[in-house]
């Protein structure tokens, strides 16, 4: 489990059943395959009934889990092949969900924080929610000066491809934004910047 | 009750107007100067906030000799970045009318030459004299308003204003009105809950300040208002230094010498009566901001140039590299030695009774 300094980082979880489910939907990518393999074991045959799963295969590590989750015994599978599919998909689940209803993320933070502002969009709170960090622990960047947002980040400074500013990462997290705070890096002293070799938390 | 101030129309914060901004020797020592002790501490120093001697302390919101540029500074700051300085999370809409009540009233009944509300029933009449501003609306009836009421009512106040619900005991940042915010992001920080967005503070969590916050701000109740200062330094007499347009103010600190010091390095005091409201149940967070240049506080308030001397050269290191002046910290801190003689001072703050005062 991630545990970091960070105060506004999100705290996770570890992907259980709720029993007070009357439907599941559990929403993954990448290495979140493998949290939801478990979380799908862990349930009883008629929690299983009621899942409806939802799987990016898109993946930063390069970790795909859909032969195995293709076997599961589940209401409905829906594979995508990029993490914006799958949360469109997950868009239109919640929108036909009722009261109930509990949601299970699993995959990068930045997956994560962003299906999270989906379920956020529909009344969702973090009692209904369970989400489980797997794999590397890229960032997903907000740029503070053009708005710009960068999935997958893993060093401490790093151009941003909207403005070409280099950008140093903060360690402050906006769940709104689903976003670290990346601010010009050499701010001060144009072309003085910090130690650029450093790596993230990856 | 001081006297009235004349008011400055013309004063700019930003280097395309040159930086115009000067206060006066009343505006100084008025301030509410935020260093009872020698050694500065780190402490949530709430009180209750009521009348307190003629200065800064006196009104439920404080306006000085800057209220007019200030306004128009706001203005041009909303214009130039729309969206990025005022925000509002869709829920807060009884909160911005309560907000608009609590600041309409306070500024008629401290400042009546300057301010009056009439309301017959939700038929609310607002002159505000210093702006040349003169409507009718209908109190909870945004329609009635050019904009939202907490845009409409903290464009004529002076100060930043975060709004803070209250959800399941914790804070959460609901609206803010900061063209004056030092280098965060409001649109970042907006639903932030407390301890995240105390989050980069450094040694609040390890010592325990934010717990006993958070307890005390839940408990506080509509009609009991209480305050606490904070400071920090500036470079140029820049209200907003926002995370968004740091590449426009952060070469400012590699400006300072220790020969320009006095005039380039701005002590920042931040004065915050918070508010319970009353009907949203929000808490409101102003930051009242009062820039002062290293110079004028040695040249109107000799004592408090020795006072934050000494607060200055004894600061934590961590605590300068988190308000963002490590690269100027010595430069001012050796500018204000020429001027400190080491005679013992005062302690206290300076509207408490046997407080550091500003000498002379």
């Amino acid at each position: 489990m991630l545990i970091t300094g960070i105060k506004s980082r999100p705290t996770y979880d570890e992907l259980t059943p709720l029993s007070s489910g009357h439907r599941h939907v559990v929403a993954a990518q990448g290495s979140g395959g493998a949290p939801s393999l478990r979380l799908l074991s862990a349930m009883t045959p008629e929690q299983r009934a009621l899942t409806t799963l939802i799987y990016s295969t898109e993946s930063f590590d390069g970790d795909n889990h859909l032969a195995a989750l293709t076997t599961e015994s589940v209401a409905g599978l829906i594979p995508q092949s990029s993490n914006a599919a799958a949360l469109e998909t997950l868009r239109e689940v919640l929108s036909t969900a009722k009261m109930g209803t509990r949601l299970y993320l699993a995959g990068s933070e930045g997956f994560i924080g962003t299906a999270m502002q989906v379920a956020s969009s529909f009344g969702m709170d973090s009692d209904e929610v369970l989400r489980e960090q797997a794999g590397s622990l890229v960032r997903r960047v907000w740029c503070a000066h053009c708005d710009t947002y960068t999935d997958n980040v893993t060093m401490r400074v790093f151009e941003c491809p909207g403005c070409h500013l280099n950008l140093v990462v903060r360690d402050h997290y906006s769940s709104r934004l689903a976003a670290f705070q990346g601010v010009k890096a050499d701010g001060e002293v144009p072309g003085e910047l910090p130690d650029i070799d450093e790596e993230l938390d990856t | 009750m001081s006297s009235t101030p004349t008011f400055k129309t013309h004063e700019t914060y930003t280097p395309e107007g040159e930086f115009d901004y000067v206060n006066s020797r009343e505006s100084v020592r008025r301030s509410p100067f935020p260093f009872p002790d020698d050694e500065y501490m780190y402490s949530m120093n709430l009180e209750p906030h009521v009348p307190t001697g003629d200065g800064a302390l006196r009104a439920e919101f404080d306006i000085d000799e800057h209220y007019v540029s200030e306004c128009r500074h706001r203005a041009q700051m909303l214009e130039d970045m729309p969206g990025v300085h005022y925000a509002a999370l869709p829920h807060m809409l009884e909160a911005q009318w309560d907000l608009l009540e609590v600041i309409f009233e306070a500024y008629a009944r401290d400042y009546p030459e300057h301010f009056t509300l009439t309301k017959n029933g939700n038929e609310w009449h607002w002159v505000n004299r210093l702006l040349q501003i003169d409507d009718t609306f209908t109190f909870g009836d945004p329609s009635t308003l050019p904009m939202d009421p907490m845009e409409y009512a903290t464009r004529q106040a002076q100060g930043e204003f975060i709004v803070l619900e209250e959800k399941d005991n914790d804070l959460v940042i609901g609206a803010g009105m900061a063209t004056e915010r030092a280098d965060y992001s409001l649109r970042f920080n907006l639903g932030m809950h407390f301890y995240e967005f105390h989050g980069p503070v450094p040694k609040l969590h390890e010592m325990g300040i934010l717990d006993r916050a958070l307890k005390f701000l839940l408990r506080m109740k509509p009609g009991h208002p209480v305050r606490r200062v904070n400071w920090s330094l500036t470079v140029n007499p820049r209200l907003e230094t926002s995370v968004e347009t740091l590449p426009d103010w952060a070469p400012d600190r590699a400006t300072v010498t220790e020969e320009n010091a006095g005039e380039s390095v701005y002590l920042r005091i931040e004065l915050q009566p918070l508010h319970r409201l009353p009907r949203s149940n929000a808490v409101v967070f102003p930051v009242r901001t009062y820039l002062i240049s290293l110079a004028e506080l040695v040249e109107h308030a000799p004592d408090w140039a020795k006072r934050m001397h000494r607060a200055l050269a004894s600061l934590d290191h961590e605590l300068v590299d988190y308000k963002g002046f490590h690269r100027y910290h010595e430069h001012a801190v050796n500018w204000l030695a020429k001027y400190d003689d080491g005679a013992p001072l005062a302690n206290g703050y300076p509207w408490l009774e046997g407080g550091i005062q500003p000498g002379e």
